[in-house]
């Protein structure tokens, strides 16, 4: 057994040499290089995963405001649409109003000038009776040429009366 | 040309030989140290150059264990074993096609005869290298093994009772699991120490035949096996832990 073994070439100073050897690679390289570099790809993996959700999240939030924007605009539009026909209705309706209003102060005012008119014509009728009747004794007197006495006077009235 | 399967003493320490293997072995794990200790402090979340190269190498490696655990917990545990394994292995591996393997060396005078010590003989091609690794590799399953269940239930697969239900049959089949784990050692060191062995062979024969271009298919053959092999370790390794947490559970 042991003359196989060193045919072989195994020698335990030598085994345990390079057991050792390994062991002591073993735990460096879990101190320097396992630990540090694993960590570091686990942490680039969270951060590579939360840009990603992220990202998703931003989109979302993107339609969703685009979505709002689109919403508020709509409503903005029947808005205007209502303001636009309710000013509409309001002058239509004013408008009518003032034409009856007008209608209704015109008709006034034409019948207070009908009135007037009608007093003017009166009150000129009446004094020109008694300018003409003025005029009529002056003329007359002018003609006759004669201050009339009571008895001519009353002949004549009566006579044109006839 | 001399081949021999132990690994040559270039010179002793007292009564403790420093083969060329061991030296080949320290100097690789002394360049992994360096590495990783400048990785160390030049790690950061963009990563850049050196440390691409490492990432994409353990990224590699984390998604393939995880493939046979099944659950990254067990992946990340078991990880350091099956990486420094495989970075081990592969980087000495390739140390075969480094110029001069074989070839450069100190003449010494051995058994009346002259024969050449390399410097270089990469750290597979020596028997105490890989059942280093082996040892290490088995009895780390066993460990974990026994710290899932315990030292007596762990115990009680390899030695059964011949008085209890399936009498004999239980005794055997344990003395068989016993047997496996001893089988286990030898397969994992031969394995690797058959190929890259022969493959040294293989080169140094080639160089000696044709020295120009000829070897060089022999070459890009060398540093596919020593990938393969590696890579066989290591997953042997992880299976083998992956089976041992399994068992106990069950």
């Amino acid at each position: 057994m042991s003359e196989l073994l060193t045919k072989l070439g195994i020698d335990w100073k030598l085994l345990i040499a390079q057991i050792v050897n390994f062991l002591v690679l073993l735990f460096i390289l879990w101190k320097f290089a396992y630990g540090p570099v694993l960590a570091m790809l686990e942490k680039r993996q969270k951060k590579i995963e939360k840009g990603l959700a992220d990202a998703d999240e931003a989109h979302k939030k993107l339609a969703e405001s685009e979505e709002k924007q689109k919403q508020i605009l709509r409503k903005a539009r029947e808005d205007a649409k209502g303001i636009v026909e309710n000013a509409r209705l309001q002058a239509e309706k004013s408008k009518a109003e003032i034409a009856v209003e007008a209608k209704a102060q015109a008709e006034k005012i034409i019948s207070g000038a009908r009135i007037e008119i009608e007093t003017e014509k009166a009150k000129s009728i009446a004094e020109i009776k008694s300018e003409i009747g003025g005029l009529v004794v002056a003329a007359t007197e002018k003609i006759i040429g004669e201050k009339m006495d009571e008895r001519k006077d009353k002949e004549l009235v009566e006579k044109s009366l006839k | 040309m001399n081949i021999s399967i132990a690994a040559e003493p270039l010179f002793h320490i007292f009564s403790f030989p420093v083969t060329n293997t061991l030296v080949v072995t320290l100097c690789i794990s002394l360049i992994i140290i360096i590495a990783s200790y400048i990785l160390k402090n030049k790690v950061s979340l963009v990563p850049k150059g050196f440390q691409n190269i490492v990432e994409s190498v353990l990224e590699a490696l984390l998604n393939l264990a995880d493939s046979v655990t099944q659950d990254r917990k067990q992946s990340k545990k078991f990880f350091p074993l099956v990486a420094t394994i495989f970075i081990f292995v592969i980087l000495t591996n390739w140390v075969e096609v480094v110029p001069g393997l074989g070839t450069i060396g100190i003449r010494e005078e051995l058994h009346g005869k002259e024969v050449l010590i390399p410097f270089i003989r990469s750290g597979a091609a020596d028997l105490n290298f890989t059942l280093a690794l082996a040892l290490v590799s088995v009895i780390s399953a066993q460990v974990l093994g026994i710290a899932a269940i315990g030292v007596g239930k762990y115990a009680k697969k390899f030695f059964v009772s011949p008085f209890h239900k399936p009498y004999f049959v239980g005794t055997f089949v344990g003395i068989l699991e016993l047997i496996s784990e001893v089988a286990k050692l030898i397969s994992f060191s031969f394995r690797l120490f058959g190929n890259i062995f022969a493959g040294e062979v293989l080169l140094t024969v080639m160089l000696f035949l044709v020295p120009y271009f000829i070897p060089l298919p022999f070459l890009f053959l060398e540093l596919f096996v020593g990938f393969v092999q590696a890579l066989v370790f290591s997953m042997l390794t992880l299976v083998f832990l992956k089976m041992a947490a399994t068992e106990a559970t069950h």
